[in-house]
C-alpha cells in the first residue's frame, strides 16, 4: 500500500494558502460548533457556494469545508458543558457528564479535557482513515456500473435501518433526494424530465438550492420556534487547564471512544450522534463501577467527544472511495466535489490525489489548529454563546441569498430555494431528517446512470445485477442491514414474553 | 396549553397520515409525469421513463406503509409564534421580490431589519442591525471578493 498520495497531499496542505484557510475554517467551524442553533451542515452548506465563488481550488475548497466540519465538532462541546443544551448533534452526549462538571465550577478543566480528548479522536480517526483510503479504493477498482447500483442500494438499506427509529421516513427522505435528482436534462435521450416548461429548470436542480434550502431557511423558522426556552449560561469558568490525572484516568475511554466513532463513521448513513451515544453507553458499561457517571465523570465526558471527532473523519472513507457518504455533512461535502465536475469514486485517489492527500493532510494539520485554538481561546468562543438570535439568523439568511445569486445570478434560484426550505420546515415538524433527502439527491444521479449503463451493458438482461461476487455479496449485506433491526426487535419481544411467562 | 408544547400522539398520527396522503398523491403525479415523459430515442434500453416509475412506485409503497405505522412527529407552533415562523419565509419572498428592481442594499436592509423585529429585537438595535448587515455584506462581497450583485433597475444598475 502507497502512502505517497499522503506527503503529495502535506505538500497542498502545508502551502501558505492553504494554512491560512485551515485555520479560517477550523475557527468558523468552532464557532458554528458552539451555536446551538447551527451545526456542521450548516456551516458548511453557506460556506460552499461563497468558497466555489471566490474561485478557490478545489483542494482548497475541500480543505475549507473540512476544516469547518472538524472545528464544528470540536466547537459543540462549548454550549454542551456551558449551556446543557448540544451545540450540534455529536455533543449532545458530551453534556451528561460535561455539565455536571461546569456546575460544579470545573468547566474550564471540562473543556480542556475534552478538547484534548477532541485531538486525540480527530487524529486516531484521520490515520484511520489515511491508512483505509487507499486499500477500499483499491477493492472498489473492481466495481462497475452494476456493482455501483448496488452499493448505493445497500447505502440506503443501512440509512433505513440505522438513522433514526422511523425507517419509513428515512426511505421516504431518501426517494424523495432521488426523485428531485431526476429533475432536468437527460443526457442519454435528450429529454427533459419534470421541468414544467421552465428553462432555468433544464439543467436539474442546483445542489446548493436545496441544501440551503433545507438547511438554512428551515433552519431560521425552527431557531425562532425553539428561541427562548430559558437557557442560563454557566460564566464561572474555573481552572482552564485539564489535570494530568485527568489525562491520564481518561487514557481508555479516549482510545475506545475513538475506535468506536472511527468505524461508525465509515458506515453509510450513521453519524457522531451515533458514535458518541454509542461510546458514551458503552464506557458506562466498561468504567461506571461507583455509578459516577451522570453527574460530572471525566471519563464519560471524554469517550463521546473522541468519538464524535473520530467519526468525522470515518465518515470520509465512503466518501473518498466509494462516492457514498457516510454522513449529512460528507453528502454536502460530496455535491461541492460535484460543482467542481469532479465524480467521487474509487479513481479519485488515482485521478486527484491533490484534493484526497490535500483533504487527509488538512485534517492533520487542522487538529493541531483546532488543538492550539481550542485550549487558549476557549473564553472567546465561550462568549459567542450570548450573541443574540436577532444578529445571527438575519446574518445567516442574507449568506444564503448571496450563496444561491452568486452561482447563477438568478432570482428564480433564491425562490426555489425559498420553496425548498419551507417544504423543509413542514417534512421537519411532521418529524422528517433533511439528511437522508440530501443523500438520495447526491446518489440519485449516480445511481440512475450507473443502472442504466449496467443495463446497456447486458441488452437490457437485469441479471447483469446479481451477476458479480461483489453484487452479490452487496444484496446480501443490503437485505440483511435492511431486516437486521426488524429480526432484533423480534428477538427480544420473544425474550420479553419468554420472560414474563416464567414470572407467571 | 403554550405555543411550542408537545403534542399528542393522536395529533402526531393525524400529522402522519396527512403527511402520507400527500407523498401518495406525490408518487401518482409524479408516476404519471414520468409515463409521459416524451423522447425520440435513448441509447440504452432502460430510456428515461423507467427509474422516474420505480421511484413512484417505491415512494407510493412507502406512503402506504407510513399511513399505517405514522410515528411520531414535532407539530406545528401556534397562534402568534406560528404567524411569526410564517412570517419568515414571507418577508424573504417580499425581500427577494425588492432584489433586482431596488438592488442589493434595499432588499438586504429589508430582509435584516424585518427578521430581527421577528425575532423581537428592540426597533432601534433591529435597524442598526440591518444597515450594518446591508453594508458589511456589500462591502465583502460586492466590493472586496467583486461577486456580481444587482444594483437595482430602478436606479439605472
Amino acid at each position: 500500500m502507497s502512502l505517497d498520495y499522503l506527503w503529495h497531499g502535506f505538500a497542498v496542505a502545508l502551502t501558505w494558502q492553504n494554512l491560512l484557510i485551515g485555520f479560517i475554517g477550523c475557527f468558523i467551524g468552532t464557532l458554528v460548533g458552539a451555536l446551538p442553533a447551527i451545526g456542521p451542515i450548516n456551516g458548511i452548506a453557506l460556506l460552499m457556494p461563497i468558497a466555489y465563488t471566490m474561485g478557490l481550488p478545489a483542494e482548497s475548497t475541500m480543505i475549507l469545508l473540512a476544516a469547518v466540519y472538524c472545528g464544528a465538532e470540536y466547537g459543540g462541546r462549548i454550549s454542551s458543558i456551558l449551556l446543557n443544551v448540544p451545540g450540534d448533534a455529536g455533543a449532545v452526549m458530551t453534556a451528561m457528564d460535561g455539565y455536571p462538571m461546569a456546575k460544579q465550577g470545573r468547566a474550564g478543566e471540562a473543556l480542556a479535557l475534552s478538547g484534548i480528548s477532541s485531538f486525540v479522536g480527530g487524529i486516531l480517526g484521520t490515520l484511520g482513515l489515511a491508512l483505509f483510503a487507499p486499500v477500499l479504493s483499491g477493492l472498489a477498482i473492481g466495481f462497475g456500473p452494476a456493482e455501483y447500483f448496488v452499493l448505493m442500494v445497500f447505502a440506503f438499506a443501512t440509512l433505513g435501518s440505522m438513522v433514526g427509529s422511523q425507517p419509513a421516513k428515512t426511505l421516504i427522505g431518501c426517494t424523495l433526494g432521488l426523485m428531485l435528482a431526476t429533475v432536468g436534462l437527460d443526457a442519454t435521450s435528450g429529454a427533459y424530465r419534470f421541468t414544467f416548461a421552465e428553462p432555468e429548470l433544464g439543467d436539474g436542480i442546483e445542489f446548493v438550492v436545496l441544501v440551503i434550502g433545507l438547511f438554512s431557511v428551515s433552519e431560521a423558522m425552527i431557531i425562532l420556534e425553539n428561541q427562548g426556552q430559558g437557557i442560563t449560561v454557566i460564566r464561572e469558568l474555573g481552572r482552564m487547564t485539564a489535570r494530568w490525572s485527568d489525562i491520564v484516568k481518561t487514557f481508555g475511554a479516549t482510545i475506545r471512544g475513538s475506535l468506536i466513532g472511527f468505524v461508525v463513521g465509515v458506515l453509510p448513513g450513521t453519524g457522531a450522534s451515533v458514535s458518541s451515544a454509542v461510546s458514551y453507553t458503552t464506557e458506562k458499561r466498561i468504567s461506571d463501577t461507583e455509578g459516577t457517571f451522570g453527574k460530572g465523570d471525566v471519563r464519560g465526558l471524554a469517550a463521546p467527544e473522541a468519538a464524535n471527532n473520530a467519526t468525522a473523519a470515518g465518515a470520509f472513507v465512503p466518501m473518498l472511495t466509494l462516492g457514498v457518504p457516510g454522513s449529512g455533512t460528507t453528502a454536502v461535502m460530496l455535491g461541492a466535489l460535484m460543482l467542481y465536475n469532479i465524480q467521487p469514486g474509487p479513481m479519485l485517489l488515482a485521478e486527484r490525489p491533490e484534493v484526497v492527500g490535500g483533504l487527509i493532510a488538512s485534517l492533520f494539520v487542522g487538529n493541531v489548529i483546532l488543538l492550539a485554538l481550542n485550549l487558549p481561546l476557549v473564553n472567546i468562543f465561550a462568549r459567542v454563546l450570548t450573541v443574540p438570535n436577532w444578529m445571527l439568523v438575519p446574518g445567516m439568511l442574507v449568506l444564503s441569498v448571496i450563496g444561491v445569486y452568486s452561482t447563477h445570478a438568478s432570482v428564480f434560484s433564491i425562490f426555489l430555494m425559498l420553496g425548498i426550505g419551507f417544504t423543509g420546515w413542514l417534512l421537519r415538524k411532521a418529524g422528517f431528517d433533511m439528511a437522508p433527502i440530501i443523500l438520495g439527491f447526491v446518489l440519485g444521479r449516480v445511481m440512475e446512470v450507473n443502472l442504466r449503463n449496467a443495463l446497456a451493458i447486458s441488452g437490457g438482461d437485469p441479471s447483469i445485477l446479481f451477476e458479480s461476487t461483489i453484487s452479490i455479496v452487496l444484496w446480501c449485506m443490503a437485505i440483511g442491514v435492511a431486516f437486521l433491526p426488524w429480526f432484533l426487535a423480534r428477538r427480544s419481544k420473544k425474550k420479553m414474553a419468554a420472560l414474563l411467562a416464567k414470572e407467571n | 396549553m403554550s405555543e411550542h408544547s408537545p403534542i399528542s400522539a393522536r395529533t402526531a398520527h393525524l400529522i402522519g397520515r396527512i403527511t402520507a396522503i400527500i407523498f401518495l398523491v406525490l408518487a401518482l403525479a409524479y408516476g404519471f409525469g414520468g409515463s409521459v415523459i416524451e423522447y425520440a430515442f435513448s441509447s440504452d434500453p432502460l430510456g428515461p421513463r423507467v427509474f422516474p416509475i420505480g421511484l413512484a412506485v417505491i415512494l407510493g409503497l412507502l406512503a402506504v406503509l407510513y399511513f399505517f405505522s405514522p410515528g411520531s412527529a414535532e407539530g406545528f407552533p401556534k397562534g402568534a409564534l406560528l404567524a411569526r415562523v410564517l412570517g419568515i419565509p414571507a418577508l424573504l419572498v417580499f425581500s427577494v421580490l425588492l432584489f433586482e428592481p431596488l438592488g442589493f442594499v434595499v432588499s438586504i436592509f429589508v430582509m435584516t431589519f424585518g427578521t430581527a423585529l421577528i425575532f423581537e429585537a428592540p426597533v432601534k438595535k433591529a435597524l442598526l442591525g440591518a444597515i450594518g448587515h446591508a453594508a458589511l455584506w456589500w462591502f465583502v462581497f460586492g466590493f472586496a471578493l467583486e461577486v456580481y450583485l444587482p444594483t437595482g433597475s430602478l436606479f439605472g444598475g
